[in-house]
């Protein structure tokens, strides 16, 4: 496939994701509009910092007033997680000696974009990978902006409705890996049991929970799954 | 707010040490067969927690709406719709949840 037509279909897996970041960063420049930063601030941060919970957590640690170490420190080991993702991904890139490759998809390892790259059941070009990044990147700092200036026009239940757009893709991707290998539905009692539970029972942050739900459905699910099924 | 612009950019390099670093840690490929059996299947597992419990709690009391999208959207996948159709599948059956 020639570069051109990777990148394109690098844009369309990165629509739906588009669509989820969007309406999620809207709600991130409301918050940064009623938090005291002015508009150009509350879009450098999703240009800079391209991460949902980490921002989110940024801003309700400053309004609560916490210290600048305490933030920053926060905020790192709420990432932790994508050195998991990033590891994996790595190993999945068809030229992994470009640096400036490297670099972009180390940026823009999310975990929505982590996901719908890992889907792929290939070797992931960097023409792919630019054309997913950009798109979920745009979404991601024009709906800060555009949320910042304009947010509170959105009627209250469209705004509430598209949430689920990120959950939805998330739902979509294994409801194809469940065609392809019933274990799927395993990892995801597994996966989402344990993290409901850490999350509603005993009162984890999202990050922390997050990471422990994902590193333990991981290693159980390589006892579940053959090591043809995984794929090493 | 000096303070400010200092917190952006330091989280900015918070968020991205644990997302860079390892695309240049060449020997992560020569790891032993377990660990790249369970880095491979961490897509698979990050799904579940991905998914619950918050496309529930983001809906509040409305939690069923985000459950209907979610079920909705994973059958119509299962089925082999476009990853769109069930995206638009679940806005559809999740603004009919939340307005009833």
């Amino acid at each position: 496939m020639s570069n051109g037509k990777l990148a394109r279909e690098g844009i369309q897996d990165g629509f739906p994701i588009f669509l989820g970041y969007f309406s999620t960063s809207l709600a991130f420049g409301l918050l940064c509009r009623s938090s005291g930063f002015n508009v150009l601030e509350s879009t450098f941060i999703s240009l800079s910092n391209f991460s949902g919970s980490g921002q989110f957590l940024m801003i309700n640690l400053f309004n609560a007033g916490s210290l600048m170490v305490e933030i920053v420190l926060s905020v790192f080991f709420l990432n932790t997680r994508y050195m998991f993702m990033a590891s994996s991904l790595s190993q999945r890139l068809e030229k992994p000696e470009s640096v400036w490759g490297r670099l972009m998809c180390g940026f823009g390892t999310t975990d929505e974009i982590f996901t719908v790259a890992s889907f792929k059941n290939r070797k992931l070009e960097y023409a792919y990978l630019a054309g997913l990044i950009f798109t979920s990147y745009s979404g991601w700092c024009s709906g800060t902006f555009i949320g910042y200036i304009a947010g509170t026009f959105l009627p209250d239940v469209i705004q509430k409705a598209a949430a689920i757009t990120c959950y939805a893709m998330f739902a979509s991707l294994l409801g194809g890996e469940t065609r392809r290998n019933m274990k799927a539905l395993l990892a995801l009692m597994i996966s989402g049991g344990v993290n409901s539970f850490l999350i509603l029972i005993v009162k984890l942050g999202t990050g922390i929970s997050f990471l422990i739900s994902m590193l333990i459905t991981a290693v159980l699910a390589a006892f579940i799954y053959t090591d043809e099924e995984a794929g090493v | 707010m000096k303070r400010g612009i200092l917190m952006i950019i330091l989280c900015s390099i918070a968020t991205m040490i644990p997302r860079i670093f390892p695309f240049f840690m060449p020997f992560l490929s020569r790891l032993p067969k377990f660990v790249r059996k369970c880095m491979n299947l961490l897509p698979v597992a990050a799904l579940g927690a991905l998914i619950f419990p918050l496309a529930l709690t983001d809906f509040g009391s409305s939690w069923y709406a985000g459950l209907g999208g979610v079920a909705l959207s994973f059958i119509v996948a299962y089925f082999k719709a476009p990853m769109i159709v069930s995206i638009i599948v679940a806005l559809i059956s999740t603004t009919l949840l939340l307005i009833i």
